[in-house]
C-alpha cells in the first residue's frame, strides 16, 4: 500500500508541476505588458525597465520559470500587480476560507443527500418515487449550475415579494451558523450541491441495483435474513466501491459550479477573485488561484485513493 | 421483504400499460431490470423475425425513434436550429417603419437587428414592434436571442468538428499502436483531469480574449463576422476543443483495445491487409457509436461552457449577443424585470435539456445490452 501511495504521490506532483508550467506559459506568453499597464500616463522607459527588472520580467522564460518554481516551494505566491506591491497571499487569504466552506458543504449535500436518495430509488425502483426522484436529478445533472442559480434568485426574490425577506446575495461571515448566516447561506450551498446530488443519486441507485442482481443476494436472501440486513450489510457496502471512484468527477463539478456560484451570488471566495483578476490582467493572482484550485484537486483525488483502498481490499498495489 | 414482494407486482402492470399503448414511464438504467413477462417475450420474438434484413445501425435508429423523449427532443432542437438559421433574415423584414429616438423613421432592418439600442424603449413588453419585448438598453429581446442561439450553434459545431477529428485521431492510434502516443495521451488526460476544463478555458480566454478581439476583427473575410464583441469566440472554441478532445480520445482508445482482439482484426491482418485499411475500414465504422453519443453528450457541455463563459465576461461583449451575456445582462434588473433573464435561461434550458435526452436516448439504443 505505501508503494502504491508514494507512486500515485509522485504522478501528482507531476500533475501539479505540469498546472505550473501551463498558468506560467499562460502569463509569459500573454499580450499585454502589465507593466506598461500598471504605469499608464506616466510611462517613462527607465522606470519600466526598472520595475521589468523587480518583477524578474527581463529574464529568459526557464530563468522566470525556475523562480517561479522556488518561490512556490517557499510557499511564496509572488506580489500582484494591482494594487501594486501587494502580496498575493494578501488578496486571496480572505477568499480560502469561504471557498473551502462552500465546498465542504456542497460535498455534505452530494454525498448525505444524494446516497440516501439513490438507494431509496433503488429499493422502490420502477414506482412512482423512483420515476419522480430520478427525472428530478436527470434535470438538475442536466442544467447548468447558472441556470440552477438564476431560478433559485428568482424564487427567493418572487417569495421575498410574498412577504419574507431572504436576502439574494452576500455570504455572511465564513464558518458561523447564526440565524442570519444560514439565511446567507442556505440558498448557494443547495444550488451548489445540486448537480453532484443528482449525480450521486443516479450512481448509488444504478450500482446498488446492479449490486441487488448478484447470486450472493440471492444466497443472503435465500439464508432467511433480514431484508435490512441484506440491503445495508451485503449490498451497500459493495455498491459503494465505485461511488468512491467517481470523487474526481465530482471535485471538477465543485470547482466548475464555485465560479458561478460566487458570481451569481455575490460570494468573495477564491473563484470570485480568480474572475476579478481576469479582468484586471493580474496574473501572478490568476497564477496563484489557478494552482491552489489544482492542488485542491489533486489532493482530493489522493484522499479517493487512499478511501478506495481502505474500502476495498483486492486493490492491493497495481 | 415488503418491497421485494411488492416489485414483480408492480413490474407487471408496467409492461402491461406498455403493451396497451400507454407510454412507459421514463427509465434511467437500461431495461435489464424489468423481468420480462411472457407476452413480451413473444413480442420481441416476433419482432426480430420481422426485421431480420436490418443493419444493427438501422435497428438502433428504430429503437431511437420510439424513444418519445427524446423524439420530442429532436422536434425542439430542430426548431430552435431553424429559428436560429432562418429566423433573423425573416425577422428583419416584418414590421412597419417606427420612429427612433431622433425622429427619423426607420424599418424593421434596424430596429430588429440586435445591436440596435432604443434607449426610450427600455424594458418593454411584447409589442407588435418588438415581439418579445425589449432589454435594459432597449434592444429587441427576440432578436439577440436569435443572434445568441446562433453563436451557441456554431461554437458546438466548431468545438465538436475538433473533439472528433482530433479526438477520434489520436484515440485509434493510442490504441491501435500503444507505445509513445499512448503514454502521451494518458499523461495529457491525467493533467486535463486534474485541471478543471472551464478554469482553463476561464485562464485562456481571460488572458487573450481582449486581444483576440482587437485581432480577429481586423481579418479580411471573417472580420465582419467576428467585429461585434465575437472575437474572444475563438479563443472559446478553442479552449473549449481543447478540454474536450481527451475524454473522446480515451473513450476511442478503450474502445480500438477492445476491436484490437476481436477476431476478424486478426483475419484482415493475417490476410495481409494494411494497418491503414485496417484501421479505416475495420476499426473507425465499429467505434462510431460510441463518438457519435459522446459527441452529442459534449455538444450539450460545449453550449454550456460557452454561455458560462460569456456569463462571466469572457466570451462574447457586447454589443454582441449569447444566451449567457443575455443572462448576465439582465442580472442587475432581475428584482424590477425578471423577464430579461428568464427568456435566455428558458432556452438554454430547453436546449441543453433536449440534447441530454437525445444523448440518453442514442445511449439507450446503441448499448447492445438493451437489445434483448
Amino acid at each position: 500500500m505505501m508503494q502504491f501511495l508514494i507512486k500515485r504521490l509522485i504522478g501528482l506532483l507531476f500533475i501539479v508541476l505540469g498546472v505550473t508550467f501551463i498558468t506560467f506559459m499562460l502569463g509569459y506568453f500573454a499580450p499585454s505588458d502589465p507593466i506598461k499597464e500598471m504605469m499608464g500616463e506616466h510611462f517613462d522607459y527607465q522606470t519600466w525597465q526598472q520595475l521589468r527588472h523587480v518583477y524578474g520580467f527581463d529574464l529568459p522564460w526557464y530563468q522566470q520559470y525556475f523562480n517561479f518554481l522556488t518561490r512556490l516551494a517557499r510557499f511564496d505566491l509572488g506580489t500582484s500587480f494591482h494594487p501594486q506591491q501587494r502580496a498575493v497571499w494578501d488578496i486571496i487569504k480572505d477568499g480560502v476560507p469561504i471557498s473551502v466552506e462552500l465546498a465542504f458543504w456542497g460535498t455534505i449535500v452530494t454525498l448525505l443527500l444524494g446516497v440516501p436518495v439513490g438507494i431509496w430509488s433503488a429499493l422502490k425502483a420502477n414506482t412512482w418515487v423512483d420515476t419522480l426522484n430520478m427525472s428530478a436529478a436527470l434535470t438538475l445533472y442536466a442544467l447548468p449550475v447558472f441556470i440552477l442559480a438564476v431560478f433559485v434568485q428568482i424564487l427567493i426574490l418572487w417569495l421575498n415579494n410574498a412577504g419574507i425577506s431572504w436576502p439574494v446575495i452576500g455570504w455572511g461571515t465564513p464558518w458561523q451558523y447564526s440565524w442570519s448566516d444560514i439565511q446567507y447561506k442556505l440558498a448557494p450551498i443547495l444550488t451548489y450541491g445540486a448537480a453532484g446530488y443528482a449525480y450521486y443519486a443516479r450512481l448509488t441507485r444504478t450500482t446498488l441495483l446492479e449490486v441487488l442482481r448478484q447470486d450472493y443476494i440471492r444466497t443472503a436472501r435465500a439464508k432467511g435474513l433480514r431484508e435490512r440486513v441484506v440491503i445495508y450489510r451485503h449490498a451497500l457496502r459493495n455498491a459503494i466501491i465505485p461511488l468512491i471512484t467517481v470523487i474526481g468527477l465530482l471535485l471538477g463539478l465543485l470547482v466548475t459550479g464555485s465560479f458561478f456560484i460566487e458570481t451569481i451570488f455575490g460570494i468573495p471566495g477564491v473563484a470570485r477573485i480568480t474572475v476579478n483578476s481576469v479582468f484586471e490582467r493580474n496574473y501572478p493572482v490568476i497564477q496563484a488561484t489557478t494552482i491552489l484550485i489544482a492542488i485542491g484537486v489533486v489532493l482530493g483525488n489522493l484522499i479517493a485513493d487512499v478511501l478506495y483502498l481502505l474500502v476495498d481490499p483486492r486493490i492491493k498495489t497495481e | 421483504m415488503d418491497t421485494s414482494d411488492k416489485e414483480p407486482e408492480v413490474v407487471a402492470k408496467d409492461t402491461s400499460n406498455a403493451n396497451a399503448g400507454i407510454i412507459p414511464a421514463p427509465d434511467f438504467l437500461d431495461l435489464q431490470d424489468i423481468p420480462a413477462t411472457s407476452e413480451s417475450i413473444l413480442q420481441t420474438q416476433t419482432d426480430r423475425k420481422a426485421r431480420k434484413s436490418l443493419s444493427p445501425f438501422q435497428e438502433s435508429m428504430l429503437r431511437f425513434r420510439r424513444d418519445t423523449r427524446a423524439m420530442i427532443s429532436v422536434g425542439a432542437l430542430i426548431f430552435l436550429v431553424l429559428l436560429a438559421s432562418g429566423g433573423p433574415p425573416i425577422y428583419k423584414h416584418i414590421g412597419g417603419t417606427y420612429q427612433s429616438d431622433f425622429g427619423t423613421p426607420i424599418g424593421p432592418a434596424i430596429y430588429h437587428s440586435y445591436d440596435y439600442q432604443q434607449l426610450s424603449s427600455q424594458n418593454q413588453g411584447p409589442s407588435a414592434q418588438y415581439w418579445l419585448g425589449t432589454d435594459n438598453l432597449g434592444r429587441d429581446l427576440l432578436a439577440r436571442l436569435m443572434q445568441g442561439l446562433l453563436i451557441s450553434i456554431i461554437v458546438a459545431l466548431l468545438v465538436e468538428i475538433v473533439d472528433v477529428v482530433v479526438g477520434v485521431l489520436v484515440g485509434v492510434l493510442a490504441g491501435y499502436y500503444g507505445g509513445w502516443t499512448d503514454t502521451i495521451l494518458a499523461r495529457f488526460t491525467d493533467l486535463i483531469f486534474a485541471f478543471p476544463g472551464l478554469l482553463f478555458a476561464i485562464l485562456l480566454t481571460g488572458i487573450f480574449g481582449q486581444s483576440a478581439s482587437d485581432y480577429f476583427g481586423s481579418l479580411p473575410v471573417v472580420g465582419p463576422f467576428l467585429a461585434n464583441g465575437n472575437g474572444p469566440l475563438v479563443i472559446v472554441s478553442l479552449a473549449l476543443a481543447l478540454v474536450s478532445w481527451p475524454l473522446m480520445a480515451r473513450y476511442v482508445r478503450g474502445q480500438t483495445l477492445q476491436l484490437k482482439q476481436q477476431q476478424f482484426i486478426e483475419a484482415a491482418r493475417s490476410a495481409g491487409t494494411s494497418d491503414v485499411r485496417i484501421i479505416l475500414r475495420h476499426i473507425i465504422p465499429n467505434i462510431f457509436s460510441i463518438v457519435f453519443i459522446a459527441s452529442t453528450l459534449n455538444i450539450a457541455g460545449t453550449i454550456i461552457g460557452e454561455s458560462g463563459l460569456s456569463l462571466l465576461g469572457l466570451g462574447v461583449r457586447p454589443p454582441g449577443s449569447s444566451l449567457g451575456l443575455m443572462i448576465a445582462d439582465g442580472a442587475d434588473t432581475l428584482e424590477i424585470h425578471p423577464w430579461n433573464v428568464l427568456l435566455p435561461t428558458i432556452v438554454l434550458t430547453i436546449i441543453v435539456l433536449a440534447i441530454s435526452f437525445i444523448g440518453d436516448g442514442l445511449r439507450d439504443a446503441f448499448d447492445p445490452h438493451t437489445k434483448d
